[in-house]
C-alpha cells in the first residue's frame, strides 16, 4: 500500500538546513545534546532525553507521535550513569513508543506503543511489534522480530517473519514517508 | 474542587515546571519529578513520600467517583521511594513505599498497592484487588509472583536527576519548609 | 509499512500460494517465483541471538544447540543477566559469604572495589548472580551459590534420568547409524550420485560419517551392536502425600505449564526447582530452488553481519505493484477505477501488459521447462526415483503444483495496448522531472523514472454484497532480460517473456447507495 501523504501546517514544524522536519509540539530536552543526522522526523508529542545523555540518530530516522527516547541508565556502587544512545539511519519508532535502549541499529521497525527496556540492543534489521515489550538489557539480533507475545522469532534467511529484504524496505519506507510528509499547501487567499 | 491548585514542594524536590499538576498535591523532599508528567488530585489531596520518581508522560491521578465530590479528608497518600516510570498511569486507592511502575503500566483504581512490589511495563491491573508486599507482576499476562527481597532503592538516580536536572529546566520553586512552618504556627 | 501489515498486492507463487513480494524469491535458471513454502531450507551458521556468538555446527550439535554463556529465565523465559555483588570476605573462613544486602541489588560491577577504607586490608570480592530483569527471578530465589566469575561455572541442572536418558541416546544413535549405514549400501550398489548438501534435517549427528565415507575414509563404525535394558512397567503407583487435601494451595509456588514445559527433563510443579535453562541457538538459513538447486539466497556467516552472499529476492527482479487507491468508493456493481504503480527493479527496459486471462507461455521457455519437466521430474538422478528412494533430504525435488485459487470477483477494462517500463537508474533520482515527449497511452496517470502511475477501470461483480473484499485479479505479462543462462554456448542475456498472476485487495464494498 502506498503511503498516503500526511499533511502538516507551516506554523507547527521546523525544517532545518539538514532536512529534518521537528514539530514545535515536542520536548526535546537539552537540545545541545540530541544530533539528527538530516531528514529524521520528529512528530509532535515526542520527547527526546539530550538532557540525561547524548541522543544522535542517523538519516531517515522517524520518531513518532508521543514516544519518548530516554538514553538508558546503569547503576554501579558508587552511582548511576546514563548512558548515550545511538540510532542508525532508517529506523522507524512508531507512535507512543518508549525506547530507553543503549543502541539501535539501522533499518530498525519499532512498533506503535511498544517498550524497549534499559540498555536493550537491537541490532540492524530487525522489527519489533506493536504493543511489544522489551525487558532491559534485551538483545533483538538482526532480522529476528520480537513480537507482542513476547517470543522471539525468526533469523536471517527465515522469510516469515522479517522481509528477506529488510533493508531495501526500510529505505523506501522512511524514504518515502519523508517524501510524503509534505507541507499543507497554503489556503488559497 | 478547590478553585486553585495548592501544590506544596519541600526543599531538595526537583519538580520541573513544565509537568502538569492538578490540586492540593504535597511533594516530600527528595521527589523527582520529569517534565510532562502529570499528577492530578481531584477527588482530594495527594501526600507523595521522599524520594519518589514520577517520569515523562507518567499519571498519578486521585479521581473523582462518579457522583462524589473534592473531599480534603479523602487523602491518596503514596509512600517514600516510589519510581513511576515513562507513561504508566496509577489510579491506585494507595500506594506503599518502595513500589515500581514500569513503563506504561495500569493500575486502576480500588488496587491497594502494598509495598516492595513491581507492575511490570504495559500490565494493566483493574478491579478492586490488594497486592501483597514483594509482588511482582510480570509478561504479557500479568502472572504474579513474590520476591524473596525488595527492589533497591533510586536513591542514587534521585542524587543524579537533582544534579543534572536544573542545569535544563526550570524548576517550581520548593515553597514550603516544614521547620519554618513550624516555627511560625 | 508492507511487512508489518498484511499487503493488499498479492503475487501468486509459483506453487500456487499467494504471497506479498517481499516475502518471495525468484529463481533466474526457472526463471519462477518462489516462495518460502517450496524452497529448501538449510542452516547457513548457528549462533546464539544474545550474546551474538558465532558457533559451529559441530560445537552446536555438542552443545545440543544451546549457547554456552547465556541463560534463559525459567520463570518468564527472558534472558538472564548476571550482577555483581560485592561480599565480604573474612579472611579466616571461606564460608561466611553472605553477601552484604540492601542496595546491592541491581547494581552492575563496580568500576573500582567498592570500599577503600584504610583500615580494611582487601576485604570485598565480587560474586556474580543471575537475575532476571522481567519477573524480577534470581538464582538466590532456588539457592543457586553466587559465582566467582560471571560465566561458565554456572552449574548444570543433572535431572534424576539423566544417564538413563544418555544410555538410551547412545542406543538409538547406533540403531539409526546402523541403518542408514545399509540403506547407504543398497544405495552404493544402486546409484552412484550423492547429494552434495547436508541436509536441514539431519537431526542424527551423522553427516560427519557420511562424508567421511564419501571422501573415502573407512567410518569408525561400531560394528557391535548396542544392548540398553528394556525399561519395566509397574502397576505400583506411591499414593498422593497427605496433606494434599489439607494444606491449602498457594498457587504463587505452583509451576505454570510454560514453565514446566521449558525445563522439560524434570517437568518441575514447585517454583523452588526452577533452574536457568540454557538457551537455544539460533540459525541463518539459506535458501535453494528444490528445482534447479540453485541458491535463492545465501547469508553471511558473521551473526551480526546483514549481508547476503546471493541475494534473489522478487523484489529485485519482478515489477513490483503497489495499490494506490481507488477513485470512488467501492460499490457492487458499479464502475470504478484504481490507481497502481509499477515499479521496475531491473536495469533493463520492461514491457508490460496487463492481461485478464492466461496469456501463451513463452515458447521457449515452455519447451525448456517441459524438457526439463520430462527428463527430470522428481530428482536430479533418475537412478534414485527408479528405486523410489530419497536420501534423508527433506526436499523431495518434486515440485507440488497446485491451481492458483482465482479470487477475484471484479471484473477489469483490460488496458488497450502495453507500455514500456523504463530502467532503474539510481543516478535519476537526484535529476529534476523529466518531461517524455513520447506519446503516452492513455491510461498512464504518470511517470517518473523507473515508475509509472496507472489507471485500471473495474467493475465490482453485481452479486457482492454488504461489506464483502473486492479483489481484482490480472496476469501481469512483462518482459525480463535474463543475464544468466542454462545453455553453455549462448553467452549473451536473453528475453523472457513472464507472467504473474497479481491479486489486489481493493477494500470492502460500501452498502450501495439509495
Amino acid at each position: 500500500m502506498e503511503i498516503p501523504d500526511t499533511y502538516y501546517s507551516k506554523d507547527e514544524y521546523v525544517e532545518t538546513a539538514s532536512g529534518n522536519k521537528v514539530s514545535r509540539h515536542t520536548v526535546l530536552c537539552g537540545s545541545q545534546n540530541i544530533i539528527l543526522n538530516g531528514k529524521v522526523i520528529v512528530q509532535s508529542g515526542a520527547i527526546i532525553r539530550g538532557d540525561l545523555a547524548n541522543v544522535r540518530t542517523g538519516r531517515y530516522c522517524v520518531i513518532g507521535k508521543n514516544s519518548v527516547i530516554r538514553p538508558p541508565y546503569k547503576q554501579f556502587s558508587k552511582g548511576i550513569a546514563f548512558f548515550p544512545m545511538h540510532v542508525g539511519e532508517h529506523v522507524f519508532v512508531g507512535e507512543g513508543a518508549v525506547v530507553s535502549a543503549a543502541t539501535i541499529g539501522s533499518y530498525v521497525y519499532i512498533g506503535k506503543n511498544a517498550i524497549i527496556g534499559r540498555r536493550c540492543v537491537l541490532k540492524d534489521c530487525c522489527a519489533i511489534e506493536d504493543g511489544a515489550v522489551l525487558p532491559p538489557e534485551t538483545t533483538v539480533s538482526s532480522y529476528m522480530r520480537y513480537t507482542a507475545r513476547g517470543t522471539i522469532e525468526g533469523g536471517q534467511g527465515n522469510p516469515y517473519f522479517v522481509p528477506a529484504a529488510m533493508q531495501d524496505e526500510m529505505i523506501n519506507y522512511t524514504k518515502s514517508f519523508y517524501e510524503h510528509f509534505v507541507r499543507a499547501p497554503a489556503p488559497a487567499s | 474542587m478547590p478553585s486553585e491548585n495548592r501544590i506544596k514542594i519541600l526543599p531538595k524536590a526537583v519538580v520541573c515546571e513544565e509537568s502538569s499538576l492538578r490540586g492540593d498535591i504535597t511533594f516530600s523532599s527528595g521527589c523527582v519529578v520529569h517534565p510532562s508528567a502529570t499528577v492530578i488530585a481531584d477527588a482530594g489531596p495527594i501526600i507523595i513520600g521522599e524520594n519518589c520518581i514520577i517520569e515523562e508522560y507518567a499519571t498519578v491521578a486521585h479521581r473523582l467517583e462518579p457522583g462524589a465530590v473534592w473531599d480534603v479528608n479523602n487523602i491518596l497518600s503514596i509512600g517514600t521511594h516510589n519510581v513511576f516510570e515513562v507513561g504508566c498511569q496509577v489510579e491506585a486507592a494507595k500506594i506503599g513505599d518502595k513500589n515500581v511502575f514500569e513503563s506504561k503500566c495500569y493500575v486502576g483504581p480500588g488496587v491497594t498497592v502494598s509495598s516492595g512490589c513491581v507492575v511490570g511495563a504495559g500490565i494493566k491491573i483493574h478491579g478492586s484487588q490488594r497486592l501483597p508486599e514483594n509482588t511482582i507482576v510480570y509478561g504479557e499476562q500479568g502472572l504474579q509472583r513474590e520476591a524473596i527481597d525488595k527492589q533497591g532503592s533510586q536513591t542514587l538516580q534521585i542524587d543524579f536527576l537533582r544534579k543534572v536536572l536544573p542545569n535544563y529546566h526550570h524548576l517550581r520553586k520548593p515553597n514550603y519548609d516544614p521547620k519554618k512552618a513550624r516555627s511560625v504556627v | 509499512m508492507s511487512f508489518m501489515q498484511p499487503s493488499p498486492v498479492k503475487y501468486a507463487c509459483s506453487c500456487g500460494i499467494l504471497n506479498p513480494i517481499n516475502t518471495l524469491f525468484f529463481c533466474r535458471h526457472c526463471p519462477k517465483l518462489r516462495c518460502g513454502f517450496c524452497v529448501t531450507h538449510e542452516i547457513e551458521s548457528h549462533f546464539c541471538s544474545n550474546c551474538l556468538e558465532n558457533i559451529p555446527s559441530t560445537e552446536a550439535r555438542h552443545k545440543k544447540n544451546c549457547c554456552a554463556n547465556c541463560f534463559d529465565c525459567p520463570c518468564c523465559q527472558h534472558t538472564l543477566s548476571a550482577r555483581a555483588s560485592t561480599v565480604p570476605v573474612v579472611r579466616k573462613s571461606e564460608e561466611a559469604k553472605e553477601p552484604k544486602d540492601g542496595d546491592s541489588k541491581g547494581e552492575a560491577t563496580p568500576p573500582v572495589p567498592a570500599s577503600s577504607k584504610p583500615s580494611a586490608v582487601p576485604t570485598t570480592k565480587k560474586m556474580y548472580y543471575l537475575s532476571c530483569l522481567s519477573c524480577r527471578w534470581t538464582t538466590r530465589d532456588v539457592g543457586i551459590p553466587d559465582q566467582g566469575v560471571a560465566t561458565g561455572t554456572w552449574p548444570d541442572n543433572e535431572c534424576l534420568y539423566q544417564a538413563r536418558f544418555n544410555a538410551l541416546v547412545e542406543y538409538f544413535q547406533a540403531v539409526v547409524l546402523q541403518e542408514k549405514q545399509e540403506k547407504l549400501e543398497f544405495m552404493r550398489r544402486k546409484a552412484p550420485k550423492q547429494h552434495k548438501f547436508p541436509s536441514l534435517t539431519d537431526r542424527t549427528g551423522l553427516t560427519v560419517s557420511l562424508i567421511r565415507r564419501q571422501i573415502g575414509w573407512n567410518d569408525k563404525a561400531p560394528k557391535a551392536k548396542a544392548v540398553i535394558t528394556p525399561a519395566e512397567a509397574t502397576a505400583e503407583v506411591e499414593g498422593l502425600p497427605e496433606n494434599i487435601f489439607t494444606e491449602p494451595l498457594n498457587l504463587r509456588n505452583v509451576t505454570t505449564i510454560t514453565q514446566r514445559h521449558s525445563q522439560p527433563a524434570d517437568q518441575p510443579t514447585a517454583v523452588g526447582s526452577l533452574y536457568p535453562q540454557r538457551r537455544s541457538l539460533w540459525i541463518k538459513r539459506s535458501l535453494r530452488c528444490r528445482q534447479c538447486e540453485h541458491n535463492l539466497i545465501k547469508p553471511e556467516y558473521h551473526p551480526t553481519s546483514i549481508k547476503y552472499r546471493i541475494q534473489h529476492f522478487a523484489s529485485y527482479h519482478v515489477p513490483e505493484v503497489v495499490m494506490v487507491r481507488c477513485e470512488q468508493p467501492l460499490v457492487a456493481g458499479k464502475s470504478n477505477a484504481i490507481l497502481l504503480k509499477l515499479t521496475n527493479p531491473t536495469i533493463y527496459d520492461m514491457t508490460i501488459r496487463l492481461l485478464t486471462a492466461s496469456p501463451p507461455e513463452d515458447p521457449q521457455l515452455s519447451t525448456e521447462a517441459t524438457r526439463v519437466a520430462k527428463e527430470e521430474p522428481i530428482s536430479s538422478s533418475p537412478l534414485l526415483k527408479a528405486v523410489g528412494i530419497t536420501l534423508s533430504r527433506q526436499n523431495s525435488t518434486r515440485e507440488v503444483k497446485r491451481d492458483v485459487i482465482d479470487i477475484s470477483n471484479a471484473e477489469i477494462v483490460p488496458l488497450e495496448s502495453e507500455f514500456v517500463l523504463n530502467q532503474r537508474d539510481d543516478s535519476k533520482e537526484f535529476d529534476e522531472d523529466v518531461q517524455l515527449s513520447t506519446e503516452e497511452p492513455k491510461f498512464i496517470v504518470w511517470r517518473k523514472g523507473n515508475k509509472v502511475l496507472l489507471r485500471l477501470q473495474f467493475t465490482p461483480a453485481e452479486e457482492l454484497s454488504g461489506l464483502a473484499d473486492v479483489v481484482l485479479g490480472f496476469y501481469m505479462q512483462y518482459t525480463y532480460v535474463n543475464t544468466v543462462n542454462n545453455a553453455q554456448e549462448k553467452r549473451e542475456p536473453t528475453t523472457h517473456v513472464l507472467h504473474s498472476r497479481v491479486f489486489i485487495t481493493a477494500g470492502a464494498t460500501e452498502q450501495k447507495a439509495n
